[in-house]
């Protein structure tokens, strides 16, 4: 092994003939096992590590047992309905779905946030309430998704509610797709 | 022709430095690391904007995967621990399973984990070893039908052992791939034994600029 930055040598001092003369030993040590060992370890940590710690997202849901009454009618003008469907397929409407669904659009994720800013600016804010339906394929990103597009628009009422059969219907129409034996 | 002598050099590298900055990382690593919970499901969670972290005391967490299996398990502190122990002597009592003192305990380990089982498979579900549970495939608490939604049963056996108190985090571990349908019957459950308010497990992603969101919490950081 090659260049030598020994001990110092202690024994500086010519010694008697009989003596022999110290071995001059070289501290240096290999190593390469260790930094082996060394990087074994990180791997395991970074293979056993959770980098990104999980979130809590909080969710209020209503209690479904109220009385009629207590519940705050939605204005049906302020009304913003987002449909949900497989394949993250969205769809809206303003107001009142229109009985010839003249009023039902086509949308995705990223159009979506645009419409529900615009129709935030455009009604007063008491009378604005963003309504959740999912269809049976809709999958749980899809719903997050909307509710976290609820915190990013920053609108104050929102719900998720149960389907409509016509709204179903409307969405099978425009997927293409026959409805549903015995549709629900 | 004089021959070109090339000086032998030596191969040594000094390995010291490259040795620093390995435990230097490796240190980083150990410090930083918080080894992955034991669960027995793989959950893919989706992402939102929201920043608070996720509780980890008293924690009571319903889970459901992307084949829609749903489970339910506790926090291993001493809160989540009690409150799985109640909800397993609540339950032997009121279905009439008669879990041993023994089968209890093994609720309360397994309840870390998750435990998703119907409730007529609870007993013998109890009687499996800590490797066998591991490679047991549960089945998941049914939820699809109203009439036999028994998460139902393990909330409503919770609320009566803690006596109505309800666990301070109450969490939802939604995989992405899960249809609708499952997470309202997970919902509907919730309702019907009263509990509103509870805190889905997301991970963490960017507020996207110019959004209301976006300029609020700008404003409240130059404050």
């Amino acid at each position: 092994m090659g260049a030598d930055v020994s001990a110092p040598d202690s024994g500086g001092h010519k010694k008697g003939p009989g003596v022999k003369k110290q071995t001059r030993k070289d501290t240096k040590v290999d190593m390469t096992p260790m930094v082996d060992l060394g990087f074994l370890l990180i791997t395991f940590f970074v293979f056993t590590t959770t980098m990104s710690t999980p979130k809590a997202f909080k969710l209020n849901v209503p209690d479904d047992s109220a009385k009629d009454e207590e519940k705050s009618e939605a204005k049906a003008s302020g009304a913003f309905t987002v449909l949900l469907s497989k394949e993250n397929h969205v769809y809206y409407y303003e107001g009142q779905l229109a009985p010839d669904g003249s009023n039902f659009k086509s949308s995705n994720f990223k159009d979506i946030r645009a419409e529900i800013l615009r129709k935030k600016a455009n009604t007063p804010e008491k009378d604005l309430v963003v309504i959740i339906k999912p269809n049976e394929s809709a999958v749980y990103k899809n719903v997050v998704d909307m509710l976290d597009e609820m915190q990013i628009a920053e609108i104050k009422r929102y719900a998720v509610v149960d389907i409509f059969p016509g709204e179903v219907d409307l969405i099978n129409a425009t997927e293409g797709g026959a409805p549903p034996p015995g549709g629900k | 022709m004089p021959k070109l002598k090339i000086a032998r050099k030596s191969t040594w590298v000094d390995m010291t430095a490259f040795v620093d900055v390995a435990f230097l990382i490796l240190s980083f690593f150990m410090l930083a690391t918080k080894f992955k919970p034991p669960e027995v499901v793989k959950i893919e969670n989706p992402k939102s904007v929201s920043s608070e972290n996720q509780p980890e005391k008293d924690v009571f967490k319903v889970s459901f995967d992307k084949e829609g299996r749903v489970f339910v398990s506790f926090s291993s502190d001493q809160d989540g621990k009690e409150k799985a122990q109640l909800t397993a002597e609540v339950l032997s009592r009121q279905k009439g399973l008669g879990l041993t003192p023994a089968e209890i305990s093994n609720f309360i380990k397994f309840s870390v984990g998750g435990i998703g089982v119907p409730v007529t498979q609870l007993k013998s579900f109890l009687n499996l070893t800590d490797d066998q549970y591991k490679s047991f495939k549960q089945p998941g608490i049914p939820v699809q039908d109203t009439l036999n939604n028994q998460l139902n049963d393990y909330l409503n056996a919770l609320l009566t052992g803690t006596g109505g108190r309800k666990p301070e985090n109450v969490m939802l571990n939604g995989d992405n791939g899960t249809t609708y349908p499952y997470f309202k019957n997970v919902l509907a459950a919730f309702k019907k034994n009263g509990i509103f308010s509870f805190k889905l497990i997301t991970s963490l992603e960017g507020v996207p600029a110019g959004t209301p969101l976006y300029k609020k919490r700008k404003e409240q950081q130059t404050k």
